[in-house]
């Protein structure tokens, strides 16, 4: 009875046959306006980041007394350079909040992806294969968990050079276990279903089956899930910015040029200000993608769609 | 019985990973470039006097060796004397090797402890303050999915991970501190000086609490039991606030034990824009300054800590739901 009734509630777009479960998650978050909105803000602003400075004859790390501290959003009406006014060095700001983005992209996809290979790898074989590797693996992300690694992590980028490899390297280390408890628990259950006990009758290897057959339904809806990590990784690099443990100046990361800043905040407020706003504006819109991402993938796991 | 047996377990994991935590810290500051003998008798300093007090404070050894009888004073509950920190506080990293003025060292334990009530008291007010926010907005969220409580606490929650606590501090310094003189915000000469920090903590406490509850209180909501409950007689409140909430804490406490080590983040960066006297700023100076004795000494009590919240954590969800088993 209630299969009957839960059939005839799905939408016809959604109740295509075939539809894989990662389909069905598009669909329903392309379909809430929040992810819409997030979507289109995010990628325009990724837009501006990645070609603006390549088009622009602006540098944003020349030094240019003649136009410093320049106010933003001129009183004579829309100028093109200094749209955000200019730092204490007369150089502009809006450019330096684009290549600013562009590090902190940067830096936290490829962390994320970093997190998502080891931890997922990790995860996938300790559900798939149990008994030690699962025990050692579990209790490894256990230990993580009563690890001070904000601590382990100022402290290497501290003593050491923080170079971007280094920063991507020591924020990876800190994200890993998060991914390999999702992909376990999910291999779990997928250990002992039809298609992969077929699979073992007709004699394929453990690794096979787990790359093969395993991971393509597993990963992608903890892949979208990773927008959000994302978000979070780029906050974490501006605050080791911030702290004079992350990209070094004169490259400006919105971590040290808001420290710069700090400075000239009673008279020139938009220094400071202006990267923090950019920051917010694109990471509230990659959170709105990633919290519809993950209310789609819930809604899927409950059989709602 | 069962709780004995647990307890027993957790500690021994907990000892095993506080021991990998020592471990690791202390590896660490060996393999590093800068000579910690140099850095206690400052630049200027001959070096025979640098190789005397290395001499002194076994520096000379093997790592290894260094190890094991860092261990052995570690069990006496001993962490260890600040490199560049005297009794009274103020720092002397610079001053030349034979200034008659140097003090003894502080010990590293004085120093945590001294800072640790100004970190808890921060960390007091900004849960007080998250979970007042939090708790109403997402309850109503869970009430109502997909509906505007639903929707606020969902923005408001978009909203408040995507702020960077550093620049949140500095934009509310200028505004409601200098600007407004509203609230003090840099030091601290009373309670007052918490209130802004707090705010700033709070801030990212929130998403957390928001998300967490709209999907535990939904999924409680659509759980038979909830479903039943008109049916034996109940009110709707009394449905909600007797049998929903309780149910529905469980994974809020859980959280809490997951997200420590974010918030500790948190607690580090705001106290050192705050100037806030907590274990947060000594940490950052700690680092600052190569104070290795002390950035040990915090990383091992930190991993303590960690250990013995999440062994509560799990105590009390138990307690909650005596069905868990762990």
């Amino acid at each position: 009875m209630t299969d009957i009734v839960r059939e005839n509630a799905v939408p016809p777009a959604a109740a295509k046959r075939g539809a894989t479960p990662t389909q069905r998650m598009l669909q329903i978050a392309f379909a809430r306006s929040d992810f819409r909105i997030g979507l289109i803000g995010f990628g325009l602003l990724v837009g501006l980041a990645i070609f603006l400075p390549l088009v622009s004859s602006i540098d944003p790390v020349k030094i240019a007394y003649s136009s410093k501290l320049l106010p933003p959003f001129p009183a004579e009406g829309w100028k093109w350079p200094y749209l955000l006014g200019t730092d204490q060095l007369g150089r502009d700001v809006l450019m330096r909040c684009l290549v600013g983005l562009r590090y902190s992209l940067l830096i936290g996809v490829t962390t994320v992806v970093l997190m998502f290979i080891v931890g997922c790898s990790l995860g996938l074989y300790a559900g798939f294969r149990g008994g030690w590797a699962d025990a050692v693996i579990m209790r490894l992300t256990d230990a993580q968990l009563s690890i001070p690694m904000i601590i382990l992590a100022i402290t290497i980028l501290g003593v050491s050079r923080p170079t971007v490899p280094a920063i991507i390297l020591v924020l990876g280390l800190s994200g890993w276990p998060l991914y390999a408890r999702v992909a376990r628990s999910v291999a779990l259950g997928e250990r002992n279903r039809g298609y992969v006990l077929g699979e073992r009758v007709l004699g394929a290897s453990d690794l096979r089956i787990m790359l093969l057959f395993v991971a393509p339904v597993v990963l992608p809806p903890i892949a979208f899930v990773a927008v959000l990590d994302i978000a979070r990784m780029m906050i974490f690099e501006s605050i080791l910015g911030f702290l004079g443990l992350g990209v070094q100046p004169p490259t400006p990361t919105f971590g040290n040029v808001i420290a710069d800043a700090r400075k000239y905040l009673l008279n020139a407020w938009w220094i400071a200000t202006m990267p923090g706003l950019f920051m917010l504006v694109s990471l509230t819109c990659l959170n709105l993608m990633g919290s519809a991402l993950e209310r789609a993938r819930n809604a899927v796991l409950r059989g709602e769609a | 019985m069962f709780v004995l047996s647990f307890l027993l377990r957790r500690l021994l994991q907990g000892s095993l990973i506080i021991l990998l935590v020592t471990f690791i810290i202390f590896t660490l500051l060996r393999v590093v470039p800068g000579d910690p003998a140099r850095l206690i008798v400052g630049g200027m300093a001959p070096d025979e006097v640098v190789a005397m007090k290395a001499k002194e404070l076994g520096l000379d050894r093997p790592i290894p060796v260094q190890f094991v009888s860092y261990l052995g004073t570690l069990a006496t509950g001993d962490l260890g004397t600040s490199f560049v920190r005297p009794k009274s506080g103020a720092s002397l990293g610079g001053a030349a090797f034979d200034d008659q003025t140097r003090e003894e060292r502080a010990k590293v334990l004085d120093l945590i402890l001294a800072t640790l009530p100004m970190t808890l008291q921060l960390a007091m007010v900004a849960l007080v303050i998250a979970l007042l926010v939090a708790v109403p907005l997402g309850t109503a969220g869970g009430l109502y999915p997909g509906r505007w409580p639903d929707k606020l606490a969902l923005a408001l929650g978009s909203l408040c991970v995507s702020t960077p606590n550093f620049w949140l501090g500095i934009v509310l310094t200028l505004f409601l501190s200098v600007k407004l003189k509203f609230l003090p915000a840099i030091g601290y000469r009373g309670f007052s000086y918490t209130i802004l920090p707090a705010i700033v903590l709070a801030v990212e406490i929130v998403p957390f609490i928001l998300r967490t509850l709209t999907v535990s209180v939904a999924q409680v909501m659509r759980e038979e039991f909830i479903q039943l409950a008109p049916i034996r007689g109940l009110s709707r409140s009394r449905t909600i606030f007797s049998h929903a909430l309780g149910n529905s804490a469980i994974p809020l406490i859980n959280l809490l034990g997951v997200q420590l080590g974010m918030l500790l983040g948190g607690v580090l960066v705001i106290e050192f824009i705050f100037d806030y006297p907590g274990l947060g700023l000594l940490t950052i100076n700690a680092v600052l300054q190569r104070d290795f004795p002390l950035i040990q000494g915090i990383a091992i009590f930190i991993s303590v800590m960690f250990v013995a919240i999440n062994i509560l954590v799990d105590l009390i969800a138990m307690t909650i739901d005596p069905r868990l088993e762990y």
